[in-house]
């Protein structure tokens, strides 16, 4: 079953396309990585799937509803960002209680058992929070309120190295022993890859692509060697990054469709075949020039 | 994970108990801006005097909760336009609701600040006549018990029907911040523009509709079908209204 199935989504603010014309379907139970650069629309995407906000046109089904203004949506889904506001009239262990009113599903022992492991004090309030400690508390809600849909947006923010640990620590244990539908915005892909199942890459409100990690990491491969040497061999195929190394030397990210003959060819051509990690391939596929950074300095 | 399946007004009766604690900090403005308004009132409302001769002086004071009253409608129209600004529409979405959820458990949140705001501002009134009696030596006349609770209770509806103006002047803020500017200019404009001509306009036709009503059954049908029609109207305008979350 499609816990959200979306086709030609578009969200436009102020003018600006926020979502173009996106399409794609999440299965139920999986850990999708939401992936795209500051302002790539994943949040736009998040907002709309938790019906704060309205599509400007296309279609969107969660757990085959439209989801602005619903309450079937509102009540199977929990979105938790970095920018949220809580009641300032309410501490945490009130917010605790709150929230367990409104999820029936609610695992108290958890919450209290993660708010004492993450040292953060019930009386306190939620504003009074550093950074750090606001994720870590979104958290908190996130993994006790056991949803069907559970939408994390940058939910390591702020969190140290050791927090983010734990974070990924208790996400992985609270999925195996109830799993659910999770989607996690990050930065961080290389921290969260062996998390994940699946990764829809977003760039500039579009989806470029939307496949499990396992695939993703062959989907590319980088060639090193001399570039008239490497031009001659990335010719007809689609080039995803080039990079100049010294004066006659390149680095190529090409798709990964040779054969192991053509593969032990390049070998014997002087070409150095190097697996790209994911977290490198998104940068490169979210990029706007082939160069990178590069090209700003390379003005000739 | 199976679904929930959740009704609209389970949903409204969590939100409603949520609001109550979540918007505490209402309450405490009214205790300030009533014990003010008592404060205010020390003087009396209104007196008369007058001296027969030289030999007898008279002088009659009014003691009333009128500013109290009038004090607490204005926490009531505050108050509505407060809980439909951003920070506290992001706080209802937080958890589980729809516009519509969100809508009516405001509204019944509103019912029970009039409810509170009605209560607390005629009993006021003996609060200051207890002032009175302590300080100036002098024995006030108290209401007849229905009195005092037909004034409850007629005040619990004047606050109720300023909580429902209120909240469509906030909804109407948040669709478009022009109405900042356009709703007291209209308001203030009809005001001075009726003042300059002499003769009574709209807003004192307004004022009379529902402030000199003598049938009680009459007064209770304006104040509610006037609320209604301001809560509805803010209801339709806000359901597309999008949230930050």
């Amino acid at each position: 079953m499609s816990v959200i199935e979306c086709s030609g989504l578009t969200k436009v603010y102020g003018g600006a396309k926020a979502l173009n014309n996106l399409s794609f379907k999440i299965e139920e139970n999986k850990i999708t990585g939401l992936i795209g650069r500051n302002g790539a629309g994943k949040t736009t995407l998040l907002k709309i799937i938790a019906g704060l906000l309205k599509e400007t046109s296309g279609e969107l089904k969660v757990f085959s509803e439209k989801p602005f203004n619903s309450l079937q949506v509102s009540a199977n889904v929990i979105f938790l960002h970095d920018q949220m506001n809580l009641p300032t009239a309410l501490n945490l262990k009130e917010l605790l209680e709150t929230a367990a009113s409104f999820y029936p599903n609610w695992d108290r022992e958890l919450a209290d058992r993660l708010l004492d492991y993450f040292s953060l004090n019930p009386l306190q309030h939620y504003n009074g929070l550093s950074k750090g400690m606001k994720s870590t508390f979104n958290m908190i809600l996130g993994l006790s309120a056991r949803v069907p849909l559970t939408m994390l947006d940058e939910p390591t923010s702020g969190m140290d190295a050791a927090v983010r640990k734990d974070f990924y620590r208790a996400l992985l244990k609270e999925y195996l022993a109830y799993p659910r539908t999770i989607i996690i915005s990050s930065h961080h892909l290389s921290e969260i890859e062996d998390l994940l199942e699946d990764i829809l890459l977003v760039k500039e409100g579009k989806e470029i692509l939307h496949m499990p990690v396992d695939i993703l990491k062959e989907w590319a491969i980088g060639l090193q060697g001399k570039t008239t040497v490497i031009d001659e061999w990335t010719q007809n195929t689609e080039v995803i990054y080039t990079k100049s190394i010294g004066i006659d030397q390149s680095y190529v990210v090409v798709r990964n469709h040779f054969s192991e003959t053509e593969w032990q060819r390049a070998r014997n051509a002087g070409i150095d075949l190097t697996p790209v990690t994911s977290s490198d391939l998104c940068v490169y596929l979210t990029s706007k020039t082939k160069g990178g950074i590069d090209d700003v300095f390379n003005k000739g | 994970m199976s679904l929930t399946k959740v009704s609209l007004i389970d949903v409204v009766k969590k939100q409603y108990i949520y609001k109550l604690k979540a918007y505490s900090q209402v309450f405490m403005s009214l205790i300030f801006l009533q014990l003010l308004a008592v404060l205010f009132s020390m003087n009396g409302v209104g007196s008369m005097g007058g001296s027969t001769g030289g030999s007898v002086e008279l002088q009659v004071k009014y003691f009333s909760a009128d500013f109290v009253a009038a004090f607490t409608m204005l926490w009531g129209f505050i108050t509505a336009i407060l809980i439909t600004t951003k920070a506290y529409r992001n706080d209802d979405f937080v958890f589980v609701a729809n516009r519509i959820s969100s809508n009516l458990s405001n509204a019944v949140f509103l019912l029970t600040a009039s409810v509170v705001g009605g209560i607390t501002a005629m009993l006021s009134s003996y609060l200051l006549k207890v002032i009175v009696n302590y300080f100036f030596k002098s024995t006030p006349i108290l209401d007849a018990p229905i009195e005092l609770l037909l004034g409850i209770f007629s005040t619990i509806l004047y606050v109720f029907l300023f909580c429902a103006l209120g909240y469509l002047v906030g909804t109407l803020v948040q669709i478009s911040k022009a109405f900042t500017v356009l709703l007291p200019a209209a308001f203030f404009g009809t005001l001075i523009l009726e003042g300059l001509s002499g003769k009574a306009g709209t807003v004192a036709n307004v004022f009379d509709f529902f402030f000199t009503e003598s049938s009680l059954v009459l007064f209770i049908v304006k104040i509610i079908v006037s609320a209604g029609l301001l809560f509805s109207g803010a209801f339709v305008l806000s359901n597309r209204l999008e949230v930050r979350g």
